[in-house]
Protein backbone atom coordinates (compact mmCIF):
# COMPACT_ATOMS: atom_id res chain seq x y z
CA UNK A 1 0.00 0.00 0.00
CA UNK A 2 1.37 3.59 -0.84
CA UNK A 3 1.18 6.73 0.73
CA UNK A 4 0.65 9.80 -0.95
CA UNK A 5 2.30 12.98 0.92
CA UNK A 6 0.42 15.77 0.93
CA UNK A 7 2.26 17.32 -1.93
CA UNK A 8 1.39 14.50 -4.06
CA UNK A 9 -2.40 15.00 -2.99
CA UNK A 10 -2.02 18.39 -4.01
CA UNK A 11 -0.72 17.81 -7.35
CA UNK A 12 -3.27 15.45 -8.09
CA UNK A 13 -6.12 17.63 -7.81
CA UNK A 14 -4.31 20.67 -9.29
CA UNK A 15 -3.57 18.43 -12.52
CA UNK A 16 -7.59 17.67 -12.89
CA UNK A 17 -7.99 21.27 -12.62
CA UNK A 18 -5.25 21.63 -14.98
CA UNK A 19 -6.76 19.25 -17.42
CA UNK A 20 -9.98 21.18 -17.95
CA UNK A 21 -12.32 19.60 -15.16
CA UNK A 22 -14.24 22.93 -13.82
CA UNK A 23 -17.07 21.13 -11.61
CA UNK A 24 -15.52 21.40 -7.99
CA UNK A 25 -18.10 18.42 -6.93
CA UNK A 26 -16.79 16.32 -9.71
CA UNK A 27 -12.57 17.52 -8.94
CA UNK A 28 -13.69 16.19 -5.32
CA UNK A 29 -15.07 12.73 -6.58
CA UNK A 30 -11.96 12.37 -9.20
CA UNK A 31 -9.44 13.40 -6.88
CA UNK A 32 -10.48 10.66 -3.93
CA UNK A 33 -11.15 8.28 -6.83
CA UNK A 34 -7.32 8.74 -8.12
CA UNK A 35 -5.95 8.76 -4.36
CA UNK A 36 -7.76 5.64 -3.27
CA UNK A 37 -6.52 3.83 -6.79
CA UNK A 38 -2.91 4.88 -6.22
CA UNK A 39 -3.26 3.42 -2.49
CA UNK A 40 -4.61 0.40 -2.50
CA UNK A 41 -3.13 -0.73 -6.13
CA UNK A 42 0.65 1.15 -6.15
CA UNK A 43 3.18 -0.36 -4.02
CA UNK A 44 4.75 1.08 -1.04
CA UNK A 45 7.87 1.87 -3.14
CA UNK A 46 6.34 2.50 -6.50
CA UNK A 47 6.81 4.99 -8.79
CA UNK A 48 4.39 7.51 -8.14
CA UNK A 49 4.53 9.48 -11.36
CA UNK A 50 4.81 6.75 -13.82
CA UNK A 51 1.38 4.74 -11.87
CA UNK A 52 -0.46 8.30 -11.72
CA UNK A 53 -0.08 8.93 -15.63
CA UNK A 54 -1.26 5.54 -16.25
CA UNK A 55 -4.34 5.49 -14.09
CA UNK A 56 -5.11 9.01 -15.15
CA UNK A 57 -4.93 8.11 -18.16
CA UNK A 58 -7.54 5.47 -17.86
CA UNK A 59 -9.99 7.71 -16.94
CA UNK A 60 -10.70 9.25 -20.55
CA UNK A 61 -10.96 8.52 -24.43
CA UNK A 62 -9.35 11.58 -25.23
CA UNK A 63 -9.00 14.16 -22.68
CA UNK A 64 -10.40 14.13 -18.50
CA UNK A 65 -12.71 17.02 -19.76
CA UNK A 66 -15.24 14.37 -20.91
CA UNK A 67 -15.89 12.91 -17.78
CA UNK A 68 -17.30 16.58 -17.44
CA UNK A 69 -19.25 17.45 -20.23
CA UNK A 70 -21.00 13.74 -20.13
CA UNK A 71 -21.68 15.08 -16.44
CA UNK A 72 -23.39 18.61 -17.95
CA UNK A 73 -25.21 16.65 -20.46
CA UNK A 74 -26.69 14.47 -18.18
CA UNK A 75 -27.76 17.20 -15.52
CA UNK A 76 -28.95 19.66 -18.21
CA UNK A 77 -31.65 19.21 -20.28
CA UNK A 78 -31.61 17.71 -23.76
CA UNK A 79 -31.41 20.90 -25.21
CA UNK A 80 -28.06 21.70 -24.04
CA UNK A 81 -25.96 21.10 -26.94
CA UNK A 82 -28.60 22.76 -29.50
CA UNK A 83 -28.70 25.84 -26.61
CA UNK A 84 -24.80 26.21 -26.15
CA UNK A 85 -24.77 26.14 -30.34
CA UNK A 86 -27.34 28.89 -30.22
CA UNK A 87 -25.55 31.20 -27.85
CA UNK A 88 -21.90 30.39 -29.47
CA UNK A 89 -24.05 31.60 -32.81
CA UNK A 90 -25.51 34.37 -31.38
CA UNK A 91 -22.76 35.56 -29.49
CA UNK A 92 -20.56 35.73 -32.35
CA UNK A 93 -23.10 37.38 -34.52
CA UNK A 94 -23.69 40.23 -32.19
CA UNK A 95 -20.16 41.01 -31.75
CA UNK A 96 -19.93 40.74 -35.77
CA UNK A 97 -23.04 43.15 -36.14
CA UNK A 98 -22.36 45.31 -33.55
CA UNK A 99 -18.30 46.18 -34.36
CA UNK A 100 -19.56 46.84 -37.92
CA UNK A 101 -22.44 48.95 -37.29
CA UNK A 102 -19.65 51.03 -35.05
CA UNK A 103 -17.79 51.34 -38.23
CA UNK A 104 -20.59 52.44 -40.52
CA UNK A 105 -21.54 54.94 -37.89
CA UNK A 106 -17.83 56.23 -38.06
CA UNK A 107 -17.82 56.73 -41.79
CA UNK A 108 -20.91 58.37 -41.48
CA UNK A 109 -22.50 55.35 -43.79
CA UNK A 110 -26.22 54.43 -43.48
CA UNK A 111 -26.97 51.32 -41.48
CA UNK A 112 -25.29 51.78 -38.61
CA UNK A 113 -28.28 52.48 -36.33
CA UNK A 114 -30.30 49.44 -37.62
CA UNK A 115 -26.36 47.04 -37.38
CA UNK A 116 -26.11 48.71 -33.57
CA UNK A 117 -29.46 47.84 -32.39
CA UNK A 118 -30.17 44.46 -34.30
CA UNK A 119 -26.41 43.60 -32.77
CA UNK A 120 -27.15 45.12 -28.97
CA UNK A 121 -30.93 43.49 -29.14
CA UNK A 122 -28.64 39.95 -29.63
CA UNK A 123 -26.75 40.74 -27.36
CA UNK A 124 -29.31 40.98 -24.05
CA UNK A 125 -32.07 39.07 -25.45
CA UNK A 126 -30.41 35.88 -26.92
CA UNK A 127 -27.02 35.30 -26.17
CA UNK A 128 -27.14 36.88 -22.52
CA UNK A 129 -30.15 34.75 -21.13
CA UNK A 130 -28.76 31.80 -22.66
CA UNK A 131 -26.06 31.92 -21.14
CA UNK A 132 -27.96 32.45 -18.00
CA UNK A 133 -29.53 29.47 -18.83
CA UNK A 134 -27.01 26.82 -18.93
CA UNK A 135 -24.24 28.33 -16.82
CA UNK A 136 -27.31 28.20 -13.86
CA UNK A 137 -27.03 24.51 -14.08
CA UNK A 138 -23.51 24.62 -13.36
CA UNK A 139 -23.56 26.46 -10.02
CA UNK A 140 -24.05 24.29 -6.97
CA UNK A 141 -23.60 27.25 -4.58
CA UNK A 142 -26.47 30.34 -4.30
CA UNK A 143 -24.24 32.55 -3.98
CA UNK A 144 -22.84 31.73 -7.02
CA UNK A 145 -26.25 31.75 -8.86
CA UNK A 146 -27.10 34.67 -7.23
CA UNK A 147 -24.12 36.97 -8.63
CA UNK A 148 -24.52 34.82 -12.14
CA UNK A 149 -28.12 36.24 -12.08
CA UNK A 150 -26.82 39.55 -11.21
CA UNK A 151 -24.23 39.63 -13.30
CA UNK A 152 -26.25 38.72 -16.49
CA UNK A 153 -29.13 41.58 -15.48
CA UNK A 154 -26.36 44.26 -15.41
CA UNK A 155 -24.88 42.87 -18.37
CA UNK A 156 -28.99 43.21 -20.32
CA UNK A 157 -29.31 46.58 -18.63
CA UNK A 158 -26.12 48.41 -19.33
CA UNK A 159 -26.29 47.05 -23.28
CA UNK A 160 -30.02 48.18 -23.09
CA UNK A 161 -28.91 51.52 -21.36
CA UNK A 162 -26.55 52.55 -24.24
CA UNK A 163 -29.12 51.73 -26.96
CA UNK A 164 -31.56 53.64 -25.68
CA UNK A 165 -28.99 56.44 -25.29
CA UNK A 166 -28.18 56.64 -28.80
CA UNK A 167 -31.60 56.14 -29.88
CA UNK A 168 -32.54 58.95 -27.30
CA UNK A 169 -35.22 56.89 -26.55
CA UNK A 170 -36.59 57.65 -22.34
CA UNK A 171 -35.09 55.99 -19.63
CA UNK A 172 -31.34 55.54 -20.73
CA UNK A 173 -29.90 57.36 -17.73
CA UNK A 174 -32.04 55.16 -15.35
CA UNK A 175 -30.81 52.11 -16.99
CA UNK A 176 -27.03 52.47 -16.71
CA UNK A 177 -27.53 53.73 -13.58
CA UNK A 178 -29.33 51.33 -11.88
CA UNK A 179 -26.65 48.50 -13.88
CA UNK A 180 -23.88 50.30 -11.72
CA UNK A 181 -25.75 50.32 -8.46
CA UNK A 182 -26.83 46.28 -8.94
CA UNK A 183 -22.97 46.14 -9.18
CA UNK A 184 -21.66 48.62 -6.99
CA UNK A 185 -24.12 48.13 -4.12
CA UNK A 186 -25.34 44.03 -4.38
CA UNK A 187 -22.47 42.13 -7.17
CA UNK A 188 -19.61 43.83 -5.14
CA UNK A 189 -20.18 43.28 -1.62
CA UNK A 190 -21.59 39.32 -2.01
CA UNK A 191 -18.88 38.64 -4.54
CA UNK A 192 -15.98 40.32 -2.01
CA UNK A 193 -17.56 38.87 1.37
CA UNK A 194 -18.28 35.67 0.29
CA UNK A 195 -15.17 35.19 -1.97
CA UNK A 196 -12.63 36.89 0.73
CA UNK A 197 -13.10 34.09 3.24
CA UNK A 198 -11.75 31.43 1.18
CA UNK A 199 -8.19 31.58 0.97
CA UNK A 200 -8.33 29.81 -2.43
CA UNK A 201 -10.27 32.69 -3.61
CA UNK A 202 -8.89 35.85 -1.56
CA UNK A 203 -6.60 37.34 -3.88
CA UNK A 204 -9.13 36.55 -7.41
CA UNK A 205 -12.49 38.37 -5.21
CA UNK A 206 -9.82 41.21 -4.05
CA UNK A 207 -8.17 41.82 -7.63
CA UNK A 208 -12.09 41.42 -9.50
CA UNK A 209 -13.75 43.81 -7.17
CA UNK A 210 -11.34 46.12 -8.07
CA UNK A 211 -11.34 45.93 -11.01
CA UNK A 212 -15.37 46.42 -11.03
CA UNK A 213 -14.81 49.12 -8.56
CA UNK A 214 -12.51 50.38 -11.59
CA UNK A 215 -14.34 50.40 -14.47
CA UNK A 216 -17.59 51.24 -12.37
CA UNK A 217 -15.66 54.46 -12.05
CA UNK A 218 -14.80 54.95 -15.26
CA UNK A 219 -18.26 54.31 -16.70
CA UNK A 220 -19.32 56.86 -14.29
CA UNK A 221 -16.50 59.32 -15.54
CA UNK A 222 -18.42 59.22 -19.09
CA UNK A 223 -21.37 60.29 -17.01
CA UNK A 224 -22.80 64.14 -16.33
CA UNK A 225 -22.90 65.06 -12.72
CA UNK A 226 -26.00 66.94 -11.85
CA UNK A 227 -24.19 70.05 -11.19
CA UNK A 228 -22.09 69.53 -14.50
CA UNK A 229 -25.68 69.37 -16.64
CA UNK A 230 -26.82 72.80 -14.63
CA UNK A 231 -23.84 75.00 -15.30
CA UNK A 232 -24.14 73.73 -19.20
CA UNK A 233 -27.54 74.43 -19.78
CA UNK A 234 -26.76 77.90 -17.78
CA UNK A 235 -24.33 78.27 -20.37
CA UNK A 236 -26.58 77.60 -23.73
CA UNK A 237 -29.30 79.89 -22.12
CA UNK A 238 -26.81 82.99 -21.71
CA UNK A 239 -25.79 82.44 -25.66
CA UNK A 240 -29.71 82.48 -26.10
CA UNK A 241 -30.24 85.37 -24.65
CA UNK A 242 -27.28 87.57 -26.15
CA UNK A 243 -28.21 85.90 -29.63
CA UNK A 244 -31.71 87.10 -28.79
CA UNK A 245 -30.40 90.50 -27.69
CA UNK A 246 -28.79 90.85 -30.75
CA UNK A 247 -32.06 90.57 -32.63
CA UNK A 248 -33.65 92.93 -30.17
CA UNK A 249 -31.09 95.28 -31.04
CA UNK A 250 -30.75 95.14 -34.87
CA UNK A 251 -34.57 95.82 -34.76
CA UNK A 252 -34.33 98.93 -32.67
CA UNK A 253 -31.16 100.09 -35.09
CA UNK A 254 -33.12 99.58 -38.46
CA UNK A 255 -36.32 101.11 -36.80
CA UNK A 256 -34.69 104.37 -36.23
CA UNK A 257 -32.75 103.76 -39.65
CA UNK A 258 -36.47 103.83 -40.96
CA UNK A 259 -37.54 106.44 -38.96
CA UNK A 260 -34.75 108.21 -40.23
CA UNK A 261 -35.70 108.34 -44.07
CA UNK A 262 -39.47 108.58 -43.06
CA UNK A 263 -40.50 105.32 -43.75
CA UNK A 264 -42.72 103.31 -41.05
CA UNK A 265 -41.92 99.65 -40.45
CA UNK A 266 -45.62 98.40 -39.64
CA UNK A 267 -46.83 94.75 -38.76
CA UNK A 268 -48.20 94.05 -41.99
CA UNK A 269 -44.98 93.97 -44.03
CA UNK A 270 -43.99 89.81 -45.03
CA UNK A 271 -41.09 90.45 -42.61
CA UNK A 272 -42.39 91.55 -39.74
CA UNK A 273 -45.49 88.86 -40.08
CA UNK A 274 -42.92 86.07 -40.01
CA UNK A 275 -40.12 87.87 -37.16
CA UNK A 276 -43.77 88.01 -35.00
CA UNK A 277 -44.46 84.22 -35.54
CA UNK A 278 -41.19 83.57 -34.51
CA UNK A 279 -41.35 85.55 -31.37
CA UNK A 280 -44.65 83.41 -30.67
CA UNK A 281 -42.87 79.94 -31.70
CA UNK A 282 -40.25 81.25 -28.81
CA UNK A 283 -42.63 82.15 -26.49
CA UNK A 284 -44.08 79.17 -26.68
CA UNK A 285 -41.18 77.23 -26.31
CA UNK A 286 -39.61 79.50 -23.63
CA UNK A 287 -42.82 79.05 -21.48
CA UNK A 288 -42.83 75.25 -21.92
CA UNK A 289 -39.17 74.66 -21.19
CA UNK A 290 -38.92 77.12 -18.29
CA UNK A 291 -42.53 78.17 -17.35
CA UNK A 292 -41.62 81.92 -17.80
CA UNK A 293 -42.89 83.59 -20.45
CA UNK A 294 -39.71 85.32 -21.54
CA UNK A 295 -36.15 84.85 -20.44
CA UNK A 296 -33.59 87.98 -19.87
CA UNK A 297 -30.13 88.21 -18.05
CA UNK A 298 -31.53 87.56 -14.63
CA UNK A 299 -32.31 83.73 -16.02
CA UNK A 300 -30.28 82.28 -13.24
CA UNK A 301 -32.01 84.06 -10.16
CA UNK A 302 -35.24 82.65 -11.86
CA UNK A 303 -33.84 78.93 -12.14
CA UNK A 304 -35.31 79.57 -15.78
CA UNK A 305 -32.64 77.96 -18.23
CA UNK A 306 -33.25 75.72 -21.47
CA UNK A 307 -32.59 71.79 -21.18
CA UNK A 308 -31.55 69.17 -23.78
CA UNK A 309 -35.60 68.82 -23.93
CA UNK A 310 -35.98 67.17 -27.51
CA UNK A 311 -37.95 69.31 -29.62
CA UNK A 312 -40.60 66.33 -30.84
CA UNK A 313 -41.84 66.78 -27.23
CA UNK A 314 -43.13 70.18 -27.89
CA UNK A 315 -44.28 69.86 -31.76
CA UNK A 316 -47.06 67.05 -31.43
CA UNK A 317 -49.04 67.59 -34.77
CA UNK A 318 -51.91 68.30 -32.56
CA UNK A 319 -50.43 70.99 -30.57
CA UNK A 320 -50.25 75.07 -31.65
CA UNK A 321 -46.80 74.82 -31.63
CA UNK A 322 -46.65 72.92 -34.40
CA UNK A 323 -49.73 74.60 -35.84
CA UNK A 324 -47.25 78.06 -35.79
CA UNK A 325 -44.50 75.99 -37.41
CA UNK A 326 -46.31 75.05 -39.94
CA UNK A 327 -47.62 78.39 -40.52
CA UNK A 328 -44.09 79.93 -40.52
CA UNK A 329 -42.73 77.70 -43.66
CA UNK A 330 -46.04 78.48 -45.31
CA UNK A 331 -44.86 82.63 -44.59
CA UNK A 332 -41.21 81.48 -45.54
CA UNK A 333 -41.94 79.83 -48.73
CA UNK A 334 -43.99 83.09 -49.51
CA UNK A 335 -41.64 85.60 -48.62
CA UNK A 336 -38.85 83.53 -50.69
CA UNK A 337 -40.82 83.17 -53.93
CA UNK A 338 -41.99 87.05 -53.52
CA UNK A 339 -38.68 88.35 -53.47
CA UNK A 340 -36.80 85.80 -55.48
CA UNK A 341 -34.39 88.10 -57.93
CA UNK A 342 -34.41 91.11 -55.92
CA UNK A 343 -31.37 92.76 -56.10
CA UNK A 344 -28.90 92.14 -52.57
CA UNK A 345 -32.07 89.34 -51.28
CA UNK A 346 -31.09 86.38 -49.53
CA UNK A 347 -33.79 83.73 -49.46
CA UNK A 348 -33.91 82.27 -45.88
CA UNK A 349 -33.10 79.04 -45.59
CA UNK A 350 -36.27 77.63 -44.24
CA UNK A 351 -36.12 73.66 -44.50
CA UNK A 352 -32.71 73.10 -43.41
CA UNK A 353 -33.05 75.62 -40.30
CA UNK A 354 -35.54 75.39 -38.58
CA UNK A 355 -36.13 71.39 -39.19
CA UNK A 356 -37.35 69.47 -36.12
CA UNK A 357 -35.93 66.16 -37.54
CA UNK A 358 -32.54 64.79 -36.48
CA UNK A 359 -33.51 64.96 -32.75
CA UNK A 360 -33.22 68.68 -32.76
CA UNK A 361 -33.53 69.92 -29.27
CA UNK A 362 -35.01 72.86 -28.16
CA UNK A 363 -32.26 75.50 -27.70
CA UNK A 364 -31.29 74.34 -31.30
CA UNK A 365 -34.78 75.20 -32.85
CA UNK A 366 -34.72 78.48 -30.85
CA UNK A 367 -31.43 79.34 -32.16
CA UNK A 368 -32.75 78.56 -35.34
CA UNK A 369 -35.35 81.13 -35.29
CA UNK A 370 -33.15 83.58 -34.16
CA UNK A 371 -30.92 83.25 -37.29
CA UNK A 372 -34.07 83.47 -39.17
CA UNK A 373 -34.69 86.65 -37.95
CA UNK A 374 -31.47 88.34 -38.64
CA UNK A 375 -31.80 87.06 -42.31
CA UNK A 376 -35.12 88.92 -42.57
CA UNK A 377 -33.89 92.03 -40.36
CA UNK A 378 -30.63 91.85 -43.08
CA UNK A 379 -32.89 91.72 -45.74
CA UNK A 380 -35.10 94.64 -44.52
CA UNK A 381 -31.73 96.71 -43.82
CA UNK A 382 -30.12 96.64 -47.70
CA UNK A 383 -33.70 97.58 -48.57
CA UNK A 384 -33.42 100.31 -46.75
CA UNK A 385 -29.91 100.98 -47.09
CA UNK B 1 -15.44 -12.10 -19.99
CA UNK B 2 -15.99 -8.55 -19.14
CA UNK B 3 -19.39 -6.88 -20.36
CA UNK B 4 -19.43 -4.44 -23.12
CA UNK B 5 -20.32 -0.86 -22.51
CA UNK B 6 -23.18 -0.41 -24.09
CA UNK B 7 -25.13 -2.95 -22.02
CA UNK B 8 -23.68 -1.47 -18.58
CA UNK B 9 -24.77 1.91 -19.95
CA UNK B 10 -28.47 0.77 -19.46
CA UNK B 11 -28.69 -0.44 -16.17
CA UNK B 12 -25.50 1.72 -14.60
CA UNK B 13 -28.29 3.79 -12.85
CA UNK B 14 -29.96 0.33 -11.35
CA UNK B 15 -26.96 -1.04 -10.21
CA UNK B 16 -25.73 2.36 -8.30
CA UNK B 17 -29.01 2.26 -6.73
CA UNK B 18 -29.23 -1.23 -6.06
CA UNK B 19 -25.94 -1.38 -4.17
CA UNK B 20 -26.74 2.36 -2.46
CA UNK B 21 -29.87 0.87 -1.24
CA UNK B 22 -27.96 -2.35 0.42
CA UNK B 23 -24.72 -0.79 1.57
CA UNK B 24 -26.19 2.68 2.76
CA UNK B 25 -23.53 4.89 2.69
CA UNK B 26 -20.95 4.35 -0.46
CA UNK B 27 -17.98 6.42 -2.44
CA UNK B 28 -17.36 6.09 -6.07
CA UNK B 29 -14.14 4.08 -5.90
CA UNK B 30 -16.27 1.84 -2.91
CA UNK B 31 -18.71 1.60 -5.61
CA UNK B 32 -16.53 0.30 -8.43
CA UNK B 33 -14.71 -1.99 -6.25
CA UNK B 34 -18.10 -3.44 -4.69
CA UNK B 35 -19.25 -4.16 -8.44
CA UNK B 36 -15.77 -5.64 -9.53
CA UNK B 37 -16.00 -7.98 -6.53
CA UNK B 38 -19.75 -9.08 -6.75
CA UNK B 39 -19.49 -9.89 -10.00
CA UNK B 40 -16.13 -11.49 -10.39
CA UNK B 41 -14.83 -8.70 -12.71
CA UNK B 42 -17.21 -9.23 -15.35
CA UNK B 43 -18.71 -5.93 -14.70
CA UNK B 44 -16.03 -2.91 -14.60
CA UNK B 45 -17.58 0.54 -14.40
CA UNK B 46 -15.33 3.08 -15.65
CA UNK B 47 -15.06 6.28 -14.45
CA UNK B 48 -16.15 8.20 -17.08
CA UNK B 49 -19.41 6.94 -16.32
CA UNK B 50 -20.28 6.41 -12.87
CA UNK B 51 -19.23 9.90 -11.89
CA UNK B 52 -22.05 11.67 -14.75
CA UNK B 53 -24.67 8.77 -13.24
CA UNK B 54 -23.68 9.88 -9.84
CA UNK B 55 -24.33 13.64 -10.58
CA UNK B 56 -27.75 12.80 -12.68
CA UNK B 57 -28.97 11.00 -9.70
CA UNK B 58 -28.07 13.72 -7.20
CA UNK B 59 -29.47 16.14 -9.40
CA UNK B 60 -33.13 13.92 -9.58
CA UNK B 61 -33.07 14.17 -5.85
CA UNK B 62 -32.21 10.42 -5.92
CA UNK B 63 -29.36 10.28 -3.87
CA UNK B 64 -28.03 12.97 -1.35
CA UNK B 65 -24.31 13.86 -0.67
CA UNK B 66 -22.38 13.95 2.24
CA UNK B 67 -18.82 15.57 2.38
CA UNK B 68 -16.27 14.28 4.53
CA UNK B 69 -12.78 15.69 4.80
CA UNK B 70 -9.76 12.31 4.37
CA UNK B 71 -6.65 13.93 5.41
CA UNK B 72 -5.78 16.89 2.71
CA UNK B 73 -8.43 15.52 0.27
CA UNK B 74 -12.88 15.07 0.27
CA UNK B 75 -14.17 12.25 0.29
CA UNK B 76 -18.04 12.43 -0.97
CA UNK B 77 -20.64 9.75 0.36
CA UNK B 78 -23.75 8.69 -1.54
CA UNK B 79 -26.79 7.67 -0.17
CA UNK B 80 -30.24 7.47 -1.10
CA UNK B 81 -32.88 9.76 -0.58
CA UNK B 82 -36.34 8.19 0.65
CA UNK B 83 -37.65 8.43 -3.05
CA UNK B 84 -34.36 7.10 -4.43
CA UNK B 85 -35.60 3.85 -2.69
CA UNK B 86 -39.04 4.00 -3.92
CA UNK B 87 -37.35 4.46 -7.65
CA UNK B 88 -34.35 1.91 -6.65
CA UNK B 89 -37.09 -0.77 -6.20
CA UNK B 90 -39.23 0.23 -9.88
CA UNK B 91 -35.87 -0.03 -11.36
CA UNK B 92 -34.86 -3.68 -9.91
CA UNK B 93 -38.43 -4.52 -11.42
CA UNK B 94 -38.13 -2.80 -14.51
CA UNK B 95 -35.04 -4.52 -15.11
CA UNK B 96 -36.14 -7.81 -14.08
CA UNK B 97 -39.04 -7.23 -16.44
CA UNK B 98 -37.04 -6.66 -19.19
CA UNK B 99 -34.59 -9.28 -18.56
CA UNK B 100 -37.21 -12.10 -18.85
CA UNK B 101 -38.33 -10.35 -21.87
CA UNK B 102 -35.33 -10.41 -23.04
CA UNK B 103 -34.88 -14.09 -22.33
CA UNK B 104 -38.05 -14.89 -24.26
CA UNK B 105 -37.19 -12.48 -27.36
CA UNK B 106 -33.73 -14.12 -27.79
CA UNK B 107 -35.19 -17.52 -26.85
CA UNK B 108 -32.62 -18.24 -24.22
CA UNK B 109 -32.61 -21.65 -22.19
CA UNK B 110 -33.36 -20.70 -18.46
CA UNK B 111 -30.30 -22.17 -15.90
CA UNK B 112 -32.90 -24.95 -15.17
CA UNK B 113 -32.90 -26.72 -18.77
CA UNK B 114 -36.25 -24.83 -19.75
CA UNK B 115 -36.39 -23.31 -22.74
CA UNK B 116 -38.24 -19.67 -22.28
CA UNK B 117 -40.88 -20.86 -25.32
Amino acid sequence: MYHLSEHQINFILDDIRARGVEMESLQQDLHDHICCIIENQLEANGDFMQFYDTVIKSFYKKELREIEEETISLLTNKNYYAMKKIMMISGTASAIVLSMGILLKFMHYPGAGALIASGILLFSFLFLPLMFTLKIKEKKQTKDKILLGLGSAVGILISLGILFKIMHWPFANIMGVTAVGILILLYLPINLVTGIRNPDTKVNTIVSSILLVAGCGLFLSLARSPQGSKSFYIKNTAYFVRNNELVRNEMQQIEELAASKNIVINESMKSRQIITVCEDLKSMLIWAETGNASIDGNFESKQAWIGETLSEVYFDPASKTYQKYQELLSLVQKYNEDHFGQPGFQPLPSTSVITLENNEKVLDVLNNLIQLELYLLQNEEKNLL
Amino acid sequence: MIYSSELIKGTLKTIVLKLLADHHRMYGYEITQKVKELTFEKIQITEGALYPTLHALENDGLVTVESEFIGKRVRKYYTLSPSGKTKTTEKVNELADFMNTMKFLLDIPSPTGFSAT
